[in-house]
């Protein structure tokens, strides 16, 4: 077992080393290729972020001042609920839940975070109206919710979030697109350096079947190679990507806090999140290119 | 040992390479397959350690039709032959040692056993002093000795050989001839292809003639004819 580990170890490296430059092409596609999807899924995130409020198709949102009691929630509601003819459904967000909005809102404004405190966050209702792109209708129900008591304030979406909106389907549709077939670019990629590393060691690999290798023993060290080129572009995507994500959020926290994108970043632990699925897709794509190459041209 | 029944083998539909084949090989036995270029003695051997399937007929070695084996049996049946060729098939970036020891390398043998065999078959080759060399700091004669010694390393029941003196001066051949007769009596099958009508008729050994794929003449101690 120990023999057989150490040899596929030996002939998998010796394999790598001797197509350098194919394998040197194979990582910098997957690299390419998995920055990308990684990109797309946190451009997706900060979008996500900045449109929290406004995500669902809400295109209301009454807050009411912290404090507010019982019956003065109960009347909003309402209110909101009796209009059916030009309200869809509503949904009431407490405390809690818009400072969990507001946190993501926010994420590059430090200072505007550590003010945010359920104790001076106020609830809100999410209004999703029936006819989304009608202005006046929206404007007229805005404003005769703006004189009920305890009502601190009405807001609509703007012009400048409804582009956003449609920005986030543009790129996430493209980014994706080009990152698949950028994917399937480094499949290939891997798939013809095995076939390479395969063609230059035929004479090797037909005295292994003739004294008795099984197939799977001449496979391995390929397949390894292939994986091993995949999850190096996972790992490398990886570490661009967080390179990237914290030069743009150090960026945009130098932006002026009302400049609207501070919460168009993404923090905590989802880019590593979005980390781990990338080495986790370079090591599935190494695994199929190299495992088809293998099957394909053990015949040499 | 080995035993064929009615086989026929066609590369197109014009080209039958081997047509009706049958007889049998007994253990321990040594067999010349004679015949002109493109007679079918290649495709004898490659039939023997399942590199080729025939069309009909059935090919027997050490008691199973290995026409019917699974694909991933083949690999064991192959430990058991070891495989001798005219151009002697060395990798010209392992030492004579690692040549060697490639074979049971790769059949997943531990690295003490490797270490213990390998240098004593290649003491009974007659290269002891040479485990460090390369190929090409070889002579023809010395190369198909490490060939030998690969395909016998494991111990092998059969070994076939497909010309192995074809590259050779005749005082090189005929050793290598003496090193096969070593091997074969101690125990092991030899069948070897061959057009070289001096050794045949040195060795005097059963002779298999074929002629377009049909077998004409099967003689115990043959000549070349």
């Amino acid at each position: 077992m120990i023999s057989r580990l150490r040899y596929t170890v030996r002939e998998m490296w010796a394999s790598l080393s001797r197509n350098l430059t194919l394998t040197f092409a194979a990582v910098i596609t997957s690299t390419i290729s998995l920055l990308l999807f990684g990109l797309t899924l946190l451009i997706q995130q900060a979008f996500d972020n900045q449109l929290s409020t406004w995500s669902g198709g809400v295109e209301m949102i009454v807050y009411l001042n912290n404090g507010a009691d019982e019956a003065q929630v109960d009347l909003v509601y309402t209110e909101l609920t009796r209009q059916t003819d030009v309200i869809e459904k509503v949904t009431y967000c407490d405390e809690a839940c818009t400072l969990t909005d507001a946190q993501k809102l926010f994420a590059a404004d430090p200072e505007a975070l550590d003010l945010l405190t359920a104790e001076v966050i106020p609830s809100s209702f999410k209004v999703i109206p029936v006819d989304k792109d009608n202005s006046e209708v929206l404007s007229s129900l805005a404003e005769g919710f703006r004189g009920l008591p305890n009502v601190f304030r009405v807001q609509t979406p703007d012009q400048a979030v409804k582009i956003l909106g449609e920005l986030q389907g543009f790129f996430g549709v493209r980014t994706l697109i080009i990152s698949v077939g950028l994917l399937l670019a480094s499949a290939l990629l891997i798939w013809n350096t095995i076939r390479t590393a395969m063609f230059a060691r035929r004479r090797e690999i037909e005295v292994m079947k003739l004294v008795g290798a099984t197939n799977w023993f001449i496979r391995l060290p390929f397949m390894l190679e292939g994986l091993l080129q995949g999850i190096l572009g996972g790992t490398l995507g990886s570490a661009f990507l967080l390179f990237l994500n914290a030069d743009w959020t150090s960026g945009v926290q130098s932006f002026s806090g009302d400049a609207g994108l501070a919460g168009f970043v993404v923090t905590g632990g989802y880019p590593y999140w979005v980390c781990f699925w990338m080495i986790l897709l370079g090591a599935f794509v190494g695994a199929v290119g190299s495992a088809t190459a293998a099957s394909r041209f053990l015949d040499v | 040992m080995i035993k064929l029944e009615n086989v026929t083998k066609t590369y197109t539909t014009e080209v039958t390479a081997l047509q009706n084949a049958t007889f049998d090989i007994a253990k321990g036995e040594f067999v010349f397959l004679v015949g002109p270029s493109g007679s079918g003695k290649s495709t004898l051997l490659r039939l023997m350690n399942r590199q080729e399937r025939p069309e009909r007929g059935a090919v027997w070695v050490a008691g199973r039709n290995i026409n019917d084996m699974p694909d991933a049996k083949v690999p064991h049946l192959r430990r058991n032959i070891g495989n001798i060729f005219q151009d002697y098939k060395l990798l010209a970036n392992k030492t004579v040692f690692e040549n060697v020891a490639f074979a049971l390398e790769v059949i997943g043998r531990p690295r003490h056993v490797i270490r213990q065999q390998v240098p004593a078959v290649l003491d009974l080759v007659g290269l002891g002093g040479k485990q460090e060399r390369f190929p090409h700091q070889l002579s023809g004669g010395e190369q198909q000795r490490v060939s030998i010694a690969r395909a016998f390393v494991n111990r092998p029941l059969i070994l076939l050989a497909d010309e192995p003196t074809g590259n050779l001066d005749p005082a090189t051949g005929e050793g290598i001839m003496r090193l096969l007769d070593r091997i074969n009596k101690t125990g092991t099958t030899v069948v070897m292809a061959t057009h070289d009508q001096r050794i045949v008729n040195m060795m005097r050994k059963r002779v298999i003639q074929l002629d377009r794929g049909v077998i004409v003449r099967d003689q115990a101690r043959g000549v070349y004819e």
